[in-house]
């Protein structure tokens, strides 16, 4: 302020000024000599008194006052700090809208750079998660990853975030009305100033219903498949209808979509009326938001550092199953072979060829009917039946066991007989019927491998059975008493034994392949005459004779001999030995 | 394309919703009425060969359970105002419900439909006190939803005073 006219000179001006100029000289003089200067200095003592004219002259300097002042010290900053501070806060109060809109545009994108940087931490903590987790689905993305040169998580986010922003809003926040709207392709758009107007409305029901500031809102719902993001402005809101998952990212598209759009129709906003003409020229920015969806489908520079770690783990497990897929197949073969040596070893298998072939074992040779399975032999040497595939051609073979094996089925041995080959003969022990050994003998020829039948050890049941009933019937002596040719009651009883042991004989000499005949003979003592000896021994004979008649023999073929004493039985020492030679008994003697 | 918010308003079953679902065009079921208390349906009319789009906010008839909401009126370019001519108590529930609305939304065009034009029999309107409104201003319609007498006039005057109000 300028001091250089104190009100005490201004009092004196005036009074000089107003008074009527007095006949001194001195005065008189004064008012020539001043007469200029007084007039301005009225003028400026009128300036001085007027506040508009003062509040003129401040208002052209003060910018340049405050200048000055602020780069001196900062007591004009303190100075006016408490008054800016209260006009904020009256400001606020009264009416938080304008301070809303003189922020908006510089908070929303510091806010979103916090947020992004936060979600950057979030991704990054999520790859090292997915990282260390093993399943198929993260093998499957890591390889794509790798492959594409993409980081793993942007593969993840495009794998699990699969989205469409299908319609976007632009909504008058205050009456509700459509603004602009944009959809990606035709289908689907509704009458879109009704769902305008009734997501408004939805937007009050819940605001009404839950309270909340007036900032507050609905930001997100969910309709079926489709979520809605809401995002707000202070003039109007956007509204976005996504099918699918959206990821955080979009969020920022749509907040700075609708902070452009504030930006470039602030004017459009203060003059709106009802006519969305004015919007056309927003369209791009809605537009933006649906092309949003496209590029984070495709976007993202490939970033130079990739983690192998997941990888090497990868070739880990792969060499690990390679060791073990090695260790089986190596065991696997050397079975095979164990099995190849067993077969070959096996009388009447011949092998031809062997190996493997589509992921089977194949064999193919030659095999005698008569020898081993070679499928029974797959279980001991541990190999499946499935995993073999064999073919095998019949043939004879002659090694030893075969041959005996042939040979003992064409010739129908029975189990008594034991047959083997040694040197081309077929050496056959043990013991079998008289014709089974007769037709062994004819047939034995005909078998491949054998030069000659051997049954040297073979003994014949048929004749053996003959000789026992001989041996019987020769050992069997009826007794008579000295002189008489009387059964007596105690003999008579061998008569039944001996009649059924002669009833045998023409069938067991049939079986045994001989003639035979039998005679019933006589003998006496030594006592007596020869003559008479010969006669009684005759009529002994007779007599037993006549009672194995009775006992129901056919006694046709039978001989009576009587030889007397002529050939004891044995040399009379004793009564005894005379009472066994008075006897009779039959004799079985080859027939002519 | 002009587009005007328009609130439908009146006393619980004066036939708002007949009125809009004969004469507008309407995307939304009827159950908004009772879920969100509001539809919003679409009115076309020519305004001086221009088209305007009414955006009808067809508010939830008001009763002793149901009040309105008041934040559904904000922005509103012009209203209506449904009453039944056969129940007199509706218009002087409308008297009040224009008071409130005034209080709300400031002084902006609006139209009285009275209703139910076509059950002459069973009128009960108080006229004098209907004329005493049409003298103060107020512009009323006699419409019928059934026949469909005097809607589109109706619509037609709101859409005109909006668009110029000194008309």
């Amino acid at each position: 302020m300028d001091d250089a006219v104190k009100p005490g000179d201004g009092d004196r001006v005036r009074a000089a000024a107003d008074e009527p100029p007095p006949d001194d000289p001195l005065s008189e003089l004064r008012g020539l000599l001043l007469a200029a200067d007084e007039a301005e200095v009225v003028r400026l003592q009128q300036r001085l008194e007027d506040p508009r004219s003062r509040a003129e002259d401040i208002s052209r300097v003060l910018p340049e006052a405050i200048a000055i002042r602020s780069q001196e010290d900062r007591q004009l900053t303190d100075a006016l700090m408490p008054t800016v501070e209260e006009a904020i806060v009256r400001s606020a109060r009264k009416d938080p809208g304008v301070l809303v809109d003189a922020l908006f545009p510089v908070m929303g994108p510091a806010i979103r750079k916090s947020i992004s940087n936060t979600l950057a931490e979030m991704l990054e903590s999520l790859n090292r998660t997915l990282g260390q987790s093993f399943s198929a689905q993260g093998l499957k993305w890591r390889l794509e990853a790798w492959r594409t040169g993409k980081s793993f998580s942007e593969v993840v986010l495009l794998r699990t975030l699969v989205f469409r922003v299908e319609q976007v809003f632009l909504i008058h926040r205050k009456t509700g009305l459509l603004l602009q709207h944009a959809s990606a392709g035709a289908a689907g758009v509704q009458d879109s100033g009704m769902i305008s107007g009734m997501l408004t409305a939805i937007r009050d029901f819940v605001h009404d219903s839950f309270g909340g500031r007036e900032t507050d809102g609905l930001d997100a719902f969910q309709v079926g498949e489709f979520t809605v993001w809401v995002e707000q402005g202070p003039q109007a809101v956007l509204a976005g209808v996504i099918r699918g998952n959206p990821p955080r990212e979009l969020r920022g598209v749509f907040t700075e979509a609708i902070e452009k759009i504030h930006r470039d129709q602030t004017r459009a906003f203060e003059m709106f009326e009802g006519d969305a003409a004015p919007f056309e020229s927003s369209r791009e920015d809605l537009e933006a938001c649906l092309k949003a969806q496209q590029q984070s489908g495709v976007a993202g520079a490939p970033r130079g550092r990739r983690r192998y770690v997941p990888l090497f783990a990868v070739l880990g497990v792969l060499l690990v199953l390679l060791g073990l897929w090695t260790f089986f197949s190596v065991r696997r073969n050397s079975r095979w072979e164990n099995y190849l040596a067993k077969l070959a070893a096996q009388p009447g298998i011949v092998v031809s060829s062997a190996g493997r072939r589509s992921g089977k074992f194949f064999v193919t040779g030659l095999r005698d009917p008569l020898a081993v399975d070679p499928a029974t032999m797959l279980a001991p040497a541990k190999l499946r039946r499935e995993d073999v595939v064999a073919s095998w051609k019949p043939y004879q073979g002659l090694d030893p066991e075969l041959v005996a094996a042939r040979a003992r089925s064409v010739l129908e041995a029975p189990d008594s007989v034991t047959l083997r080959v040694q040197d081309g003969a077929l050496l056959a022990t043990g013991a079998a019927s008289h014709r089974w050994i007769a037709e062994a003998r004819a047939r034995s020829r005909t078998i491949p491998g054998v030069a000659r039948f051997e049954d040297r050890g073979l003994a014949d049941t048929d004749v053996k059975d003959l000789e026992a009933a001989r041996a019987k019937l020769e050992g069997t002596l009826i007794l008579f008493a000295r002189g008489s040719a009387e059964l007596t009651p105690g003999e008579t009883a061998k008569l039944a034994d001996v009649a059924a042991e002669l009833a045998r004989l023409p069938a067991l000499a049939t079986a045994a392949g001989t003639a035979i005949r039998a005679e019933i003979v006589g003998r006496g003592d030594s006592e007596g005459t020869v003559e008479t000896n010969l006669t009684l021994s005759r009529r002994r004979a007779e007599r037993v004779l006549a009672a194995l008649r009775a006992q129901g023999l056919e006694t046709e073929n039978l001989v009576v001999v009587g030889i007397g004493s002529t050939q004891p039985l044995r040399q009379e020492r004793t009564e005894e030995d005379k009472q066994l030679n008075r006897s009779v008994s039959a004799r079985v003697v080859a027939a002519r | 394309m002009i587009q005007k918010k328009v609130c439908m308003l009146g006393a619980f079953a004066v036939g708002k919703t007949s009125l809009v679902s004969r004469f507008v065009r309407s995307l939304f079921s009827d159950k908004y009425h009772t879920t969100v208390g509001v539809k919003v349906d679409k009115k076309q009319v020519a305004v001086g060969g221009e088209q305007v789009d009414l955006l009808l906010w067809d508010l939830y008839g008001e009763d002793e359970f149901q009040k309105m909401r008041t934040s559904y009126l904000r922005g509103s370019a012009g209203y209506a105002l449904v009453v039944d001519g056969t129940r007199r108590e509706t218009l002087d529930h409308a008297v009040v419900l224009q008071n409130r609305v005034e209080e709300v939304v400031g002084k902006v065009p609006f139209i009285l439909m009275v209703n139910k034009a076509d059950l002459a029999e069973k009128w009960e309107l108080d006229e004098a006190a209907l004329q005493d409104l049409i003298r103060r201003g107020w512009p009323a319609f006699k419409t019928s939803a059934k026949t469909g007498a005097g809607v589109e006039e109706a619509f037609l005057t709101l859409a005109q005073k909006m668009m110029d109000p000194s008309v």
